[in-house]
């Protein structure tokens, strides 16, 4: 199992506990007033009979407190999730936080900063790179990349996945992506893996009948689920940070009611996000202080639950290049995240509005998490790490520390040591030809691809994905989603060599 | 078991451990063996431990901690060296020192441990030297290299001021002289009319092997230092 990071201090807080109080209230005066739209027939009674007022012609779910307050009692405040590799197997939960493979549809042209379709040999470079980074903990083959070159897109996020699991060991994850998602479950249930599914809601209120029909097909297959609510402050949701959590805590709570519903005790964790609109462009601002302050309420409010979290403040810039305002959107709003008890939190590889992805920043944005997670493991106090017989021993110059027993033992478990950044003496750094933290993360990205083996499938699971994905592309050929056009390019792109 | 004591040696001195590093020099010394070759063995083992670090997996404490732990043992072995009679020649002379109104002494400490380690004959003048000492020293003991180090920027003139001082007594072409330390860069290095710089306390062996000419680089080790 994959260790991750444990917290070892208090959450950060921004909210009082009357806020909190204030906040909570409030989100159930939404359910019981207004209540949640609920596109799904089977859902609708579900509710019906778990004593929530339904209105089956404006198919309007009115949810009583007491039965949302109950549902949130029967949420677990750990879920496992089963690698193919048990040594990645996560235990999502409490104070530990592990980082989540970032977003992002194309990929990077380093040189031109453009973005295009990715192919199928981008997609997997891009997995090996994941799975040898020390601090990415959870993948998401799925949700990179989404834009491919000569896969059709009706089907590429099931290659993504497919994709991701033949070059990682490391757990994965899906979503609700129209009906992709039952031959994800499909191929992860065959192989013995979880897949927890994000299930994106819409804002406000708003549940349509894909992601409830997902969230049926999850349960039912003993998978953890993941309801998704991003919203737009100001444009779907009240401009007011506090009135954005209220609104956005009612639809967590919906979801929560639903999932338990379905199935009680079902694992949950709980991915959030508001972005207040930017009100001359009409687009979200994807990475901003605000953004950070919802997160710590969120954060707040999930852990008064005891559910676990998954935060998105600093998975992305908005900056289109690998540059100074990427560096410090995706640090800073993931450290405050982080900070504030996040459990999973998406990050490594993805920005410039979730638009694009490189391995590159991947492998920068590792850094970053490694230098997070240190942090947040804190200091050890006791008598060997206080070292007063030490000081005291070594005495004022010329003694120092470098030669002592303890300096050996300790230093290396106290330091975070970034594997790309410029750390080299200013003349080294001129005679080694001027070498930024993006020029290392290059060569880094070359030795990974040259060196790292991700562990290999057995045959038989490499049948399994191959079945899966012969069913699933057979389906859309027959629905016409893939055109014969289509057919002869998408089958040329497998054949290139991994 | 000569070979398991020289063994015995080498893996005392790659745990870091003087106490156990100076008993298997006695026990050296009490079993006869040859103690030249016994030296030879801590030079081996820093050597490895060296080149851990040059390939990234050893750290400045690991080197540190194993020159350190060969000092008990390395006087024993002098000792018995003297007491002999055997004739014992490093790989060449070295004096080395702080400059004056700088008392900063752990890089010159870990560069004259490493070249002791290297095979180097190392006459060590502390900190906080003066002109004349550095002088006298290399008038003295003939060195092959003069390793000058200075921390902070003000007293790094000083490294020239020795330099000049060399000139004047014309022995300025007898001696190599390398300077090191933090203040420094490659353009100050030339101006005062060093022949090596490095900035860093673990290349500067392999600094002044190449300015002796016996440059064995292993071609795996990336190694950036400045032969001016």
């Amino acid at each position: 199992m994959l260790k991750g990071f444990t917290r070892k201090f208090k959450p950060l807080e921004v909210l009082s506990e009357e806020g909190l109080e204030a906040i909570h209230r409030g989100s159930l005066d939404v359910l019981e007033t207004t209540g949640v739209r609920v596109e799904h027939d089977r859902a609708l009674k579900l509710f019906a009979d778990h004593g929530c007022k339904v209105d089956f012609e404006e198919r309007m779910v009115r949810i009583p407190p007491w039965l949302a307050e109950e549902c949130l009692r029967k949420c677990p405040s750990h879920f496992k999730m089963k690698a193919r590799d048990p040594k990645c197997d996560l235990m999502v939960g409490g104070n530990t936080l592990y980082f989540k493979h970032g977003m992002g549809m194309r990929y990077l042209d380093l040189d031109t900063w453009e973005t295009r379709p990715a192919t199928v040999k981008e997609h997997r470079e891009a997995m090996i790179v994941a799975d040898a980074l020390d601090n990415l903990h959870l993948a998401g083959a799925y949700e990179f990349y989404t834009d491919r070159a000569s896969i059709p897109p009706c089907i590429a996020m099931l290659e993504n996945i497919a994709s991701g699991i033949r070059s990682s060991a490391k757990a994965e994850h899906f979503g609700v992506v129209a009906g992709l998602e039952k031959f994800a479950i499909k191929m992860a249930k065959e192989l013995g893996i979880t897949i927890y599914g994000e299930l994106g809601s819409a804002v406000p209120l708003t549940f349509f009948n894909e992601v409830v029909e997902a969230t049926f097909l999850y349960a039912e297959a003993g998978f953890p689920v993941e309801p998704t609510v991003a919203m737009t402050a100001g444009a779907e949701g009240p401009a007011t940070l506090a009135g954005a959590v209220v609104l956005l805590n009612a639809q967590v709570m919906a979801s929560v009611v639903m999932a338990q519903l379905i199935k009680p005790g079902i694992g949950i964790s709980i991915k959030h996000a508001i972005k207040p609109m930017d009100m001359r462009r009409g687009t979200p601002y994807f990475s901003c202080v605000s953004k950070s302050l919802t997160t710590v309420m969120a954060h707040q409010l999930l852990r008064r639950y005891g559910i676990p979290s998954c935060s998105s403040a600093g998975y992305t810039s908005m900056s289109k290049k690998i540059d100074f305002q990427c560096g410090y959107e995706k640090a800073l709003g993931t450290l405050i995240s982080a900070l504030s008890g996040a459990n999973l939190h998406v990050f490594q590889g993805g920005s410039g509005s979730e638009l694009l992805y490189h391995p590159v920043l991947s492998i920068l944005d590792d850094d970053v998490a490694g230098w997070i997670g240190r942090f947040l493991e804190g200091v050890e106090v006791n008598d060997e790490m206080l070292a007063i017989d030490l000081i005291n021993e070594v005495g004022a110059i010329p003694g120092h520390y470098l030669n002592k027993e303890h300096t050996r033992k300790w230093w290396r478990k106290e330091q975070f040591i970034p594997k790309v950044a410029d750390m080299e003496t200013y003349p080294v750094w001129i005679q080694s030809g001027k070498k930024d933290a993006l020029a290392l993360a290059k060569e880094r990205m070359e030795e990974i691809l040259a060196t790292h083996k991700p562990k290999p499938l057995t045959p038989h699971e490499e049948q399994i994905i191959e079945d899966v994905m012969k069913e699933a592309r057979e389906y859309y050929r027959k629905r016409g989603l893939i055109s014969d056009k289509e057919w002869v390019a998408y089958m040329k792109a497998l054949e290139s060599p991994i | 078991m000569e070979i398991e004591i020289l063994e015995n040696i080498k893996k005392a001195v790659m745990g870091y451990n003087r106490k156990e590093v100076a008993s298997w020099a006695r026990k050296a010394v009490e079993q006869k063996v040859d103690p030249i070759k016994a030296l030879n063995a801590f030079t081996e083992a820093i050597r490895q431990v060296g080149d851990g670090f040059e390939r990234g997996e050893l750290w400045l404490p690991d080197l540190v901690g194993a020159a350190d732990a060969m000092q008990d043992g390395t006087l024993i072995l002098e000792e018995e060296i003297k007491r002999t009679g055997v004739e014992k020649k490093g790989i060449a002379t070295v004096v080395a020192g702080t400059v004056f109104g700088d008392i900063h002494s752990i890089g010159i400490g870990m560069v004259c441990a490493l070249l002791t380690a290297a095979g180097f004959d190392v006459h060590m003048l502390g900190v906080n030297v003066k002109v004349e000492q550095f002088v006298e020293a290399v008038k003295q003991y003939k060195p092959d290299i003069l390793a000058m180090s200075a921390l902070l920027t003000y007293t790094a003139q000083e490294q020239g001021k020795v330099i000049d001082a060399l000139k004047k007594e014309g022995i300025r072409n007898k001696v190599k002289v390398m300077v090191g330390g933090g203040a420094l860069n490659i353009d100050f290095a030339k101006r005062i009319g060093a022949d090596g710089y490095e900035p860093t306390a673990p290349r500067a062996v392999d600094l002044a092997r190449k300015l002796l000419g016996i440059d064995k680089e292993d071609k795996n080790v990336k190694r950036i230092h400045t032969q001016i």
